[in-house]
């Protein structure tokens, strides 16, 4: 397997890495990039625990191949905190208790990211679209929607 | 040697399908292809700007065939001149899926019961497809199938440009239904499109799709003649949803669901999209 250098913005920062094109983004940010605030759940679309912003729309980063992202942005779980503080998604997570285990954490919160980028005001069955690609094992869900409908309220406040 | 080229335009794409050798392939968003086993050259078309363009022209809709499911399904003409498309793609996998997959890679991938796929054919959508001598050539997309998962396009030397469809006029209603184990992420147990035309309250033209029947999305064609010139009421709905599960030859599956279960549904699926098309089609008259 040959290399290339695959030149992109990684959460704002312009990076360049030598690596193989036909590996996934997931395991580029992962195993290369030391950022493995992404997770890896399935590997093939189904679990959504590795999403993360491409050009400011969620993917699943296991079936990006890391070719995909030369020129383009990419935001992960790891630019949200500012010095070691949780952003306002972040919290309201915290807040509602919408972390258990927290393995689709990272995933849930940047499909919220996603969400909130786009509409300001979701109404309770857009936040389920919203994170209909990811699946939580342990809260049931409702915690995690209430996070992400109480940090839009922080958006607007 | 492998290598990933990311292709600027549809001449760059070509050009670099041309230079490479033979084991070269097309990958647009990648949410089928990356899942298989990767060719030694992979150009990507998912960000050529013109293969993600929607055009109204002469009464046709043109649909770039790198346009994401996300787009298609929040595409104001879509959704007005094209709705199955848009309900289509608006029920893919998920929104991380719809992001990225493209309506190309829908049909090109030929999975039997693909959701855009099922709706293009109702339509009647044509392909349009260019080869590397630039030759065009434009061919109904339920004529591109060639066998199970198979069309008859090779993704390393002939690329697909776009879909056009003729437009909804006053007195014509499309719909897309599916039926899966849950909203989101899970395989259709049975889809269904309906392209419909009311004229005084009698049907004048239905294309009826259903799937997974057969390896490819599947006119059925004989409730399509029964709906032929009755009135456009429940009786007939009825009628047709016996037709369609009658007229079906079904497997079961263990990742579906069993071949009876699967008859009812395809007649339930087909019943709902032709009352929705049907009901579309009186509302546009309305309006008008
Ligand atoms: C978790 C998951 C859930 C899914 N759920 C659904 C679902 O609910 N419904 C559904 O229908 N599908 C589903 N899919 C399948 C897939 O996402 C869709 O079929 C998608 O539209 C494929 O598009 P793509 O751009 O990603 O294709 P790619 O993977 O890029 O390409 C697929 C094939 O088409 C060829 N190709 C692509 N574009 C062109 C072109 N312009 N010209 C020539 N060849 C081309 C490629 O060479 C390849 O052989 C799912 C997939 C995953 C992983
Ligand atoms: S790891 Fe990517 S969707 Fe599960
Ligand atoms: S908190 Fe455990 S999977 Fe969601």
């Amino acid at each position: 397997m040959n290399k290339e250098t695959i030149r992109f913005m990684l959460n704002g920062e312009q990076v360049e890495i030598y690596a193989n094109p036909a590996k996934s983004l997931l395991h580029l940010l992962r195993d290369d990039l030391g950022l493995t605030g992404t997770k890896e759940g399935c590997g093939q679309g189904e679990c959504g625990a590795c999403t993360v912003l491409l050009d400011d729309v969620a993917v699943n980063s296991c079936l990006v191949p890391a070719g995909k992202i030369s020129g383009h942005s990419v935001i992960t779980i790891e630019a949200l905190s500012k010095d070691g503080k949780p952003d306002f998604v972040q919290e309201a997570f915290v807040e509602k208790g919408a972390v258990q285990c927290g393995f689709c954490t990272p995933g849930m919160v940047m499909s919220a990211h996603a969400l909130l980028r786009q509409n300001t005001d979701p109404s309770p069955e857009e936040v389920k679209t919203a994170i209909s690609g990811n699946l939580c094992r342990c809260t049931g869900y409702k915690q995690i929607e209430e996070a992400i409908l109480s940090a839009a309220e922080k958006l607007k406040s | 040697m492998m290598s990933y080229l990311r292709a600027e335009s549809i001449e760059h794409a070509l050009t670099l399908l041309k230079e490479s050798a033979s084991g070269a392939k097309i990958i647009a968003g990648g949410t089928d292809l990356f899942l298989q086993e990767l060719p030694g050259h992979l150009i990507d078309i998912g960000f050529i700007g013109e293969l993600k363009e929607i055009k109204e022209e002469k009464g046709q809709l043109h649909i770039g065939a790198a346009l994401t499911h996300t787009l298609a399904a929040n595409s104001k003409l879509i959704k007005d001149k094209a709705t199955a498309l848009a309900e289509a793609s608006s029920l893919v996998g998920s929104p991380q899926i719809r992001n990225i997959g493209t309506l190309g890679g829908n049909v090109i991938n030929a999975a039997p019961a693909a959701d855009a796929a099922v709706a293009l054919v109702a339509l009647g959508a044509q392909a349009v497809l260019i080869d590397l001598e630039e030759n065009i050539r434009c061919i109904p997309v339920d004529q591109l199938y060639s066998g199970f998962n198979c069309t008859s396009v090779d993704c390393s030397s002939e690329m697909l440009l776009k879909f056009i469809i003729n437009t909804c006029e006053p007195g014509e209603g499309t719909a897309f239904v599916r039926f899966a184990a849950r909203r989101a992420l899970a395989l259709p147990m049975a889809n269904a499109a309906a392209r419909i035309k009311i004229t005084d309250g009698v049907i004048s033209e239905a294309y009826l799709v259903a799937a997974p029947v057969k390896p490819a999305p599947t006119r059925l064609t004989e409730t399509e003649t029964l709906l032929h010139g009755e009135p456009a009421e429940e009786s007939t709905w009825l009628k047709a949803e016996l037709s369609a599960a009658g007229e079906v030859a079904v497997r079961g599956s263990l990742l579906r669901c069993s071949a009876d279960y699967r008859k009812h549904l395809v007649g339930l699926m087909a019943g709902r999209a032709l009352r929705t098309a049907a009901s579309r089609a009186v509302e546009r008259k309305e309006v008008r």
